[in-house]
């Protein structure tokens, strides 16, 4: 349809000079524009196995250290093992043929490349692009120093990243399919007593909006994060640890012209971990959580936000990650937060 | 504090029923009340929701037959009153949920389609579902450009404008996660149609055929894979072996007759149709030629299928000869013995679907059901079969076969090729159990 089509409407629009002069074939519609060099060279941040596509740099595991303790073990884990739901790093070398496999980057991942490329293009998960590519190869390298893959004075460069072997490389193979072969029995198809019906666990999907009295998980992630955060604080009290209760107003917050400049931050950069409370950060609402950080004065809570804090219970990454925010909407963010959660 | 999740006590019913009947004239309020009082014992003794006692006491009679209903005896609103339309708001109930415990956030995560709501094939665009890596960005439409570049004769870089000016196509194709059921390898968990199949969906899509957009730019001989990168804070990038970009490979900007939704990718996106969800990157950006694949986070670490000996295979693209009856299903119970039509839905990532059967018995014999409507390639296909329910139990499954002669396998065959631990691609045979009393539950048969 469309080949018979295109001959006669470019013949058309040239006829017509209905196109800008920059047809150079009958058979070219001529739309768009030649991209120059650099306007690639901004997006182009693609890398492979074979290391083409990587930018002069070099990164070592001592660096990275420093890096990825700031920027990725929020999530990742201060030895790559991973909070809560978030990615596994680091382990599982000799599980994948086992029950309950671990796939991590030491385990499964086939090309070292794949690490830099993914870094480079969306970590931190809060604060995509925000590293310079020697960041990136110094916290690969710290990386594939925690799986054991380098040693520990090993400087990643772009020299040097196509020649290291990860140790699943060989274990993937391309697409088979089809590979099961079923055929159209219509009857006597298999013996009736030979079926055994295994039946779901209840409990396990949140089914409320049709079923009545369902006792489930919840429907969203907020929730579901409280209703485990609830089963855990009951759990710690049934051993007798004393646990801080959340506590929230009855009351919605009345917000300064700062917090509701700080709204917009708060929802773009600080919500993946405040909004649920994930990583140790204080939830947002939860009075009993951000009383005694308030209580510091918000001086002291900009200060950390900004730059930076190492707290008891986690870590907060200087502006999030989001190096690109003022301070000015970092502190309306704070403010957002602190007012939202008295 | 958690929302525990309970039925609602006397107390909390009556409490309900009598806000919700606020607003109404002293008289339908009496009615309203004395019905709710009715509904309380009906809905203790019910153990499945919206059974025909509760639902049917809280209707108020004065909008029943002979009576004129109140929408009959006043103006409703005028036009341009929603711009926008809406659905009706007793249509409330039909919208996308999640799984929560599946991802750790709402940002990287997904969202399924309420399959037992839906009519035909298409998926109304408000319900599509949703795959997020980065969150959804907020895009300007004229400040985003589409490069293609790498191995080819001339780079080139497309506004909007420019890539809307090409002749346009538009097919109905489904677009699936390749982790669509993937959670059920081990067993049966997931209590919904919604949760089990709704990684699913079907639209008309309208664009330029990426073979069109290559052809302009002049691929060179050497040029054998693309890559295809979104423009979110993800950056999501696929290898694509050149053959799909030749073949059906679709840039897209429109479903369903309107430009597409931020969650399918505003402003424009790569559909694969038949492929793994994934390889069909949204808010597209970027398309570089190359000589070999990248071997990218999302085609090594994630969509890989990892088999039971410990290896993994890879570029696991085709999404295979799938089905699954829509109604009844645990949403959708048989509502009385009688006369039903059995309904579902059957898809195939490499062509046409050829026939459904449906058996009644667990798979020991099978019975052919009709396909209805549009019977489109690599399109969601609506299968009917017509019978009689007395009230027996059932063991319903649906098994398709498509025109390549590919007959939907069993999750037996499917566990004995690959373990249970590939997480993507499982297109097993489905079963629900259909008690004598009308519920349906998600079972597996061994």
């Amino acid at each position: 349809m469309f080949n018979s089509l295109k001959p006669t409407l470019v013949a058309a629009a040239v006829a017509g000079s209905l196109v800008a002069g920059s047809v150079n074939a009958g058979e070219s519609f001529g739309f768009g524009r030649t991209a120059t060099a650099e306007e690639i060279a901004g997006w182009d941040i693609d890398v492979r196995p074979d290391g083409l596509g990587l930018p002069v740099g070099e990164g070592s595991v001592e660096d990275g250290e420093g890096l990825y303790e700031a920027k990725c073990a929020v999530c990742h884990g201060l030895f790559g093992e991973g909070e809560g739901r978030w990615p596994v790093l680091v382990g599982g070398q000799g599980t994948l043929d086992q029950d309950r496999p671990t796939k991590t980057v030491g385990s499964y991942w086939p090309f070292a490349s794949t690490l830099y490329d993914y870094i480079y293009r969306a970590m931190p998960f809060t604060a995509p692009r925000s590293l310079t590519p020697n960041e990136t190869y110094a916290i690969s390298a710290y990386i594939l120093y925690m799986n054991e893959i380098v040693e520990d004075d090993f400087v990643l460069t772009n020299e040097n990243l196509g020649d290291i072997k990860m140790p699943n490389e060989e274990n993937f193979f391309v697409d088979p399919r089809p590979d099961v072969k079923n055929t159209r029995c219509m009857s006597d198809c298999k013996d009736p007593d030979s079926i055994m019906i295994t039946g779901t666990i209840g409990g396990v999907t949140p089914v409320s909006h049709f079923v009545e009295g369902a006792d489930g998980p919840a429907a969203s992630h907020e929730e579901q994060h409280a209703l485990e955060q609830a089963k855990e604080k009951e759990r710690l009290k049934a051993l007798g640890v004393e646990v801080e209760e959340e506590s929230h107003s009855a009351k919605p917050a009345e917000l300064s012209a700062a917090a509701k400049e700080g709204k917009a931050t708060y929802e773009g950069a600080c919500a993946a971990c405040h909004g649920m409370g994930i990583a140790g950060a204080p939830k947002l609402g939860d009075q009993a959580a951000w009383e005694a950080r308030i209580a510091q004065g918000m001086d002291v809570l900009v200060d950390h936000a900004i730059n930076g804090y190492q707290g008891d219970n986690g870590i907060m990454p200087a502006k999030g990650g989001r190096m690109d925010l003022s301070d000015e909407a970092v502190a309306n963010a704070v403010a957002y937060m602190a007012e939202s959660s008295q | 504090m958690a929302k525990i999740i309970k039925g609602p006590t006397t107390r909390e019913l009556m409490s309900q029923l009598a806000s919700e009947s606020e607003g109404l004239s002293t008289n339908d309020r009496r009615d309203f009340l004395r019905k709710g009082i009715a509904a309380v014992g009906g809905v203790a003794a019910a153990s499945v929701a919206g059974t025909a006692t509760a639902s049917d006491a809280l209707l108020n009679s004065n909008n029943l037959p002979p009576n004129e209903p109140t929408w009959g005896k006043q103006l409703g609103h005028g036009v341009i009153e929603y711009p926008y339309g809406n659905p009706s708001k007793f249509e409330s109930d039909v919208v996308r949920r999640t799984v929560p415990w599946l991802t750790a956030e709402s940002i990287s995560s997904i969202s399924m389609t309420p399959l037992h709501e839906l009519k035909g094939i298409i998926t109304p665009n408000g319900l599509v579902f949703e795959r997020y890596h980065g969150g959804v960005p907020t895009i300007n439409p004229e400040e985003h450009r589409l490069i293609i570049h790498g191995l080819v004769e001339r780079p080139l870089i497309f506004t909007m404008e420019d890539l809307m000016r090409f002749p346009s196509e538009s097919h109905i194709k489904f677009l699936e996660c390749p982790a669509n059921g993937g959670m059920e390898w081990r067993g049966a968990q997931m209590e919904a149609l919604q949760f089990t199949h709704g990684m699913l969906s079907c639209c008309e899509w309208t664009g330029v055929p990426l073979r069109v957009l290559l052809e302009e730019a002049g691929v060179k001989p050497e040029g054998k894979w693309v890559l295809a990168e979104g423009a979110d804070g993800a950056h999501m990038s696929r290898s694509i072996p050149i053959e799909k970009c030749l073949d059906d490979a679709l840039i897209v900007y429109a479903q369903n007759g309107e430009m597409l939704r931020p969650e399918q990718g505003y402003p424009v996106r790569l559909l694969n149709p038949g492929w793994e969800g994934n390889t069909s990157i949204k808010w597209l950006r970027r398309l570089e030629v190359g000589d070999k694949p990248w071997h990218h986070r999302e085609e090594t670490s994630k969509y890989t299928d990892l088999m039971a000996d410990g290896r993994a295979r890879r570029f696991t693209f085709v999404q295979e000869t799938n089905s699954v009856i829509t109604s009844p299903c645990p949403e959708k119970p048989i509502l009385s013995p009688g006369m039903i039509e059995i309904e579902g839905l059957a898809w195939s990532g490499r062509g046409k679907i050829k026939q459904v059967d449906v058996s009644f018995d667990g798979g020991v014999s099978w019975t052919p059901a009709n396909l209805k409507g549009l019977v489109l390639e690599k399109a969601l296909t609506r299968f009917s079969l017509v019978t009689k329910w007395d009230g027996q139990p059932w063991l319903l499954q649906a098994r398709a076969i498509d025109e390549t002669g590919y007959v939907q396998p069993t999750l037996k065959q499917l566990r004995e090729v690959r373990g249970v631990e590939s997480i993507y691609h499982k297109n097993a045979i489905h079963t629900w159990k259909v008690a004598n009393t009308g519920e349906v539950t998600n079972v597996q048969l061994s």
